[in-house]
């Protein structure tokens, strides 16, 4: 979440015309930027014209901030690795970059087919509920994050974002009750208990 | 027809007014009523030439809408071509040498001793260096690319690519085209370009339908007439006279009524056509066109697809007598059958075969050599152009129901499927070998099977089996024979057991005794157990492990038939199933590919997705219509399917189910359940690994008693195929909430692992029982003592 210099950007965007989701991407990238004045107006009216239609970066925005970011922050200590193998972890990368770009599609496509190689991989599953979530497929983003849960450690940072997918997804589903409590176990997700005894 | 004729002249006579009596009158009423007479007569011809025109003009102009539409609409028509799934090929991946053989060969690969053209691979002992092909795959285009593999025992130990090669760590191979069809209609087509058409066979159709062709303008009138005489003659009709062109109209708009105005019709588009396109062009779509017999409800069109039909063989490759035969198929593709009516078949062919000769197209040493052979019809004719016609016909039905008909009409689509190559073919060897292997061991000799084999996690449907021939699919049992499952239901029953927490567990005590129930047809039904007996009181898991009828529907009646009914719709399958008692030991019809879908449902551990066999569809301009995505289902009580699963790897371990491992040859930690159904009609078995979830089922057509126990037959049919493939442990982890426990089963009390007859079994939080063994009783006490002693006495 770098964000150059916006008019560049902006000038940029628009000499690519029609390439809107990349406008609207620069745009979030320099949503909370404090350098915006200068051009303020013209996002204010870019905006009103993309508001409603399009609602990915918005999503994906949330994926970082709700889920991504504050799990890591909770893991310092807690860390819990799956064992992948080079052709997941070639997949993997492929949809981290298809996601950077935007194109949630094609990175899921990635994730489909190192889901066929390891089908129960907790980290995959908890990705696609990711992608899912910036889709705003949120029933299936709910679907995934329990799976790679139920196949996952239960422990560490995986588990607190898959807690975290979650409850977005159920506040999204108007299941507001079901949101605090799965943000609750997100946060028991750092409790190192052997589970068992 | 003489007497008719007459009367026909007497008339015309008296409309032209030519007769010598009139011409007295005529001079007789003078000139005036002569010019008034003619005026009339031209008016008439005036009024008759205005309704040609104005009639006759539409039409003709209507019949070269239609017939251009047809053409227009079928000469460029392209089929759509199906692919296999992509093989992965990566470090770790499990996969055996006769596997990747069978793969490669599948996908067309030449193996050869220089591997430097895309398509070709040679091997080395354990060592594969290949050359993939460019391929536009369902996410974009991939060049080609050499790389070189090691494998080990049972999986690839090494991949290596060429420097530079961005797919390092993976390579997908480019997959196997499996059929061409044409996803809107229930036909199939070969289609061949002129170029690649024998010349003996376009010289022959000539000589023996249509010696005028090259000259006509698509209607001999002479033939026309002397067919028509013939027919007159005859009094029925006996010579078509059709040239070539009128026989390819006739097949556009086929119906079997041969009234006049058909063959007016047919005339006037055949001159249409002529007008609009060249001969090569007319002869070509004739070529693909011409109605060549019928299999199933799948009508066989064209010369490409005859060819295979008839003797599994390309065009190409066909001998003379073989062409012969075809070409004098063309006058009646019934009537010459050559399965049916070979003797027919065969004197028509030697007929063509002297027309050959009398043409000087063949020398008369080469027809007489034709002739001395062999019809060489092959029996068993492979079906929609396709090795794999069942499941070829799972991708028609699903991209008729998932995709719009719009999309679907496109011209030469992409499909890309779900089907492994090297499993569909140890699938079928599996069920055409398993089924020999059962006649020996004395079961009848006409038995069929069916066969389901699919991922368990993505329900992508690997291989699908239809019918003991590979090839053969006019009855494709895997989707459409509704049987009776018998056992195979009795998971479900014990699952919604599970489900109540509060009473029960796989230790709680059911009771297996005679049960009396009237039916709802006022019937009593009085279920009784396999062995005849009754085993009295037993733990659930003991009474699922070996398949008791009587406890079973004990069990039943309690969970409720109409929750079980709910279950079945639940975990994926909404065929009609019977609110009846007896529906708790199986009596309810279901489809292979039905039962495959419930029991993937519990395979994957609670998470339902539909069973699949399309995973997009592209144009062919690589633009992706639609893909299938992945979706999770999650049902409830996950915890109560990780407690059933557990079970049913005991039905393998010890129950019904007990000889697989044997078979297998490993002993490996699989879940299953054997089905049989009353008086031996049914044989099924369901089991799944960690990857892999398979439904066979093996009985007989007309559902007569076939003498067949789950156990018996459909379990070796099941164990066949996995001899072949990787088998992986099931994944016995279990879901939160639910943990393994030592147990002591007969006593259905906590143990301790040191005490005899301990067991782990798991227990959904809450259920594991009360009580604990005298054995475990005796260690705490001794426990609490040591530990007494620790704290106070202190370790020296």
């Amino acid at each position: 979440m770098i964000s150059p210099d916006i008019s560049a950007r902006v000038a940029q965007a628009s000499l690519s015309t029609g390439s809107r989701s990349h406008l609207l991407r620069s745009l979030r990238c320099s949503w909370r930027n404090t350098r915006v004045g200068a051009v303020g107006l013209l996002i204010v009216v870019l905006l009103a014209g993309c508001s409603g239609s399009t609602r990915g970066p918005i999503e994906s925005q949330e994926v970082t901030t709700r889920v991504r970011a504050p799990a890591s922050q909770d893991s310092a200590g807690v860390q819990v690795y799956s064992l992948q193998n080079p052709a997941v972890k070639q997949l993997t990368a492929q949809a981290e970059g298809a996601e950077r770009t935007g194109d949630i599609d094609k990175a899921t496509g990635y994730l489909e087919r190192a889901l066929r190689i390891q089908p129960q991989d907790p980290q995959l599953l908890q990705h696609m509920a990711e992608l899912k979530l910036q889709k705003s497929d949120y029933q299936q983003a709910l679907n995934f994050a329990v799976r790679s849960y139920d196949t996952g450690p239960r422990v560490g940072e995986i588990c607190s974002r898959n807690w975290r997918t979650i409850s977005v997804a159920r506040e999204h589903l108007r299941d507001t009750r079901g949101a605090d409590e799965a943000e609750a176990r997100a946060k028991q997700c750092m409790n190192t208990r052997p589970k068992g005894f | 027809m003489i007497s008719k004729a007459k009367t026909r002249v007497k008339k015309t006579r008296a409309k032209k007014g030519g007769t010598s009596r009139r011409n007295k009158q005529r001079k007789k009423t003078g000139k005036t009523k002569k010019s008034g007479l003619l005026r009339r007569l031209f008016r008439i011809l005036m009024l008759l030439l205005g309704l040609g025109i104005g009639l006759g003009v539409p039409w003709v102009v209507w019949l070269d809408v239609q017939v251009r539409g047809e053409f227009d609409g079928r000469k460029w028509d392209l089929p759509s071509r199906v692919y296999a799934r992509p093989l992965s090929l990566y470090e770790g991946k499990a996969i055996s040498q006769n596997s990747l053989l069978a793969e490669l060969k599948a996908a067309g690969y030449r193996r050869t001793s220089v591997t430097d053209t895309p398509g070709s691979f040679s091997v080395n002992g354990n060592r594969f260096d290949i050359n993939r092909r460019a391929f536009v795959f369902d996410d974009g285009a991939k060049p080609a690319v050499r790389f070189q593999l090691q494998l080990g025992a049972d999986s690839i130990q090494v991949l290596r690519g060429d420097p530079g090669v961005n797919d390092q760590g993976l390579v997908r191979l480019d997959p196997a085209e499996i059929a061409s069809i044409y996803p809107l209609h229930d036909e199939d087509r070969t289609l061949i370009a002129l170029q690649d058409v024998p010349e003996l066979l376009v010289t022959g159709l000539q000589a023996v339908e249509d010696r005028q062709f090259k000259h006509h303008n698509g209607i001999v009138v002479r033939s026309i007439a002397r067919a028509l005489v013939a027919n007159i003659r005859a009094g029925r009709t006996v010579q078509g006279g059709s040239t070539l062109t009128q026989q390819l109209v006739k097949n556009y708009f086929l119906s079997s009524n041969r009234t006049v105005v058909r063959k007016v019709n047919e005339a006037i588009m055949a001159v249409l056509l002529e007008w609009h396109y060249d001969k090569a062009e007319i002869l070509e779509a004739y070529l693909n066109e011409i109605f060549m017999g019928q299999q199933g409800k799948h009508a066989i069109h064209g010369f490409g697809r005859a060819s295979e039909f008839y003797f599994d063989r390309p065009l190409a490759d066909l001998a003379d007598e073989q062409i012969a035969l075809l070409v004098g198929m063309v006058r009646g593709a019934s009537l010459y059958n050559p399965r049916r009516n070979p003797q027919r078949a065969l004197q028509r062919r030697n007929q063509v075969l002297d027309i050959f000769a009398g043409t000087g197209l063949m020398s008369s040493a080469r027809v007489a050599t034709a002739k001395s052979r062999p019809l060489g019809v092959v029996d068993k004719p492979r079906s929609g152009g396709s090795r794999y016609p069942a499941f070829v016909d799972m991708v028609r039905r699903q991209l008729k129901r998932d995709y719009r008909s719009s999309d679907l009409s496109s011209e030469g689509l992409r499909i890309f499927t779900t089907l492994a190559p090297a499993e569909q073919e140890y699938a079928q060897q599996a069920v055409a070998g398993g089924l020999d292997k059962l006649r020996q061991r004395g079961l009848p000799a006409d038995l069929q099977a069916a066969l389901v084999l699919a991922d368990v996690a993505s329900g992508e449907v690997r291989a699908l089996v239809g019918d003991r021939v590979a090839g053969r699919n006019y009855f494709n049992r895997a989707l459409d024979a509704r049987r009776q499952i018998g056992s195979v239901i009795k998971p479900l029953v014990y699952l919604l057991a599970l489900e109540h927490v509060d009473d029960y567990s796989l230790l709680t005590p059911v009771t297996d005794e005679p049960v009396s129930l009237r039916q709802p047809d006022g019937s009593v039904w009085s279920p009784a157990n396999y062995d005849r007996k009754s085993h009295g009181e037993m733990p659930l898991l003991e009474a699922l492990v070996h398949s008791y009828n009587q406890a079973t529907v004990q069990v039943g009646l309690k969970v409720g038939v109409a929750n079980l009914i709910r279950k079945i719709r639940q975990l994926g399958v909404n065929a009609k199933v019977p609110a009846v008692p007896a529906t708790l030991l199986g009596a309810v019809e279901l489809t292979p590919i039905e039962v495959a879908q419930m029991y993937q449902s519990l395979a994957a551990g609670g998470y339902s997705v539909p069973l699949r066999s399309v995973i997009a569809v592209q144009t062919p301009q690589g633009v992706l219509l639609t893909r299938y995505p992945l979706r999770l289902m999650p049902l409830e009580h996950r915890e109560a399917v990780a407690v059933l699963n557990f079970a049913m790897t005991r039905v393998v371990a010890r129950g019904t189910a007990r000889e697989l491992p044997g078979l297998l040859g490993e002993d490996v930690l699989i879940a299953g359940k054997t089905g049989t159904t009353n008086e031996r009609r049914d044989s099924w078995f369901v089991g799944y690994t960690r990857e892999r979830v398979a439904v066979t089922w093996v009985g007989r057509d007309d559902n007569k008693p076939a003498g067949v126990t789950g156990s018996n037959a459909a379990m070796r049919v099941w164990a066949e195929l996995f001899r072949q493939l990787p088998v992986s442990n099931i994944d016995l982890r279990m879901p939160d909430g639910v943990n393994f426990v030592w147990v002591d089963v007969q006593k259905n009390a906590l143990t301790d692992p040191s005490c005899t007859a301990a067991v782990q079994i798991p227990f959904i939080d809450g259920t594991e029982p009360s009580s604990t063994t005298a054995c475990l009783d005796r260690l705490e006490k001794r426990n609490r003592r040591s530990l007494w002693r620790k704290w106070f006495e202190g370790d020296d």
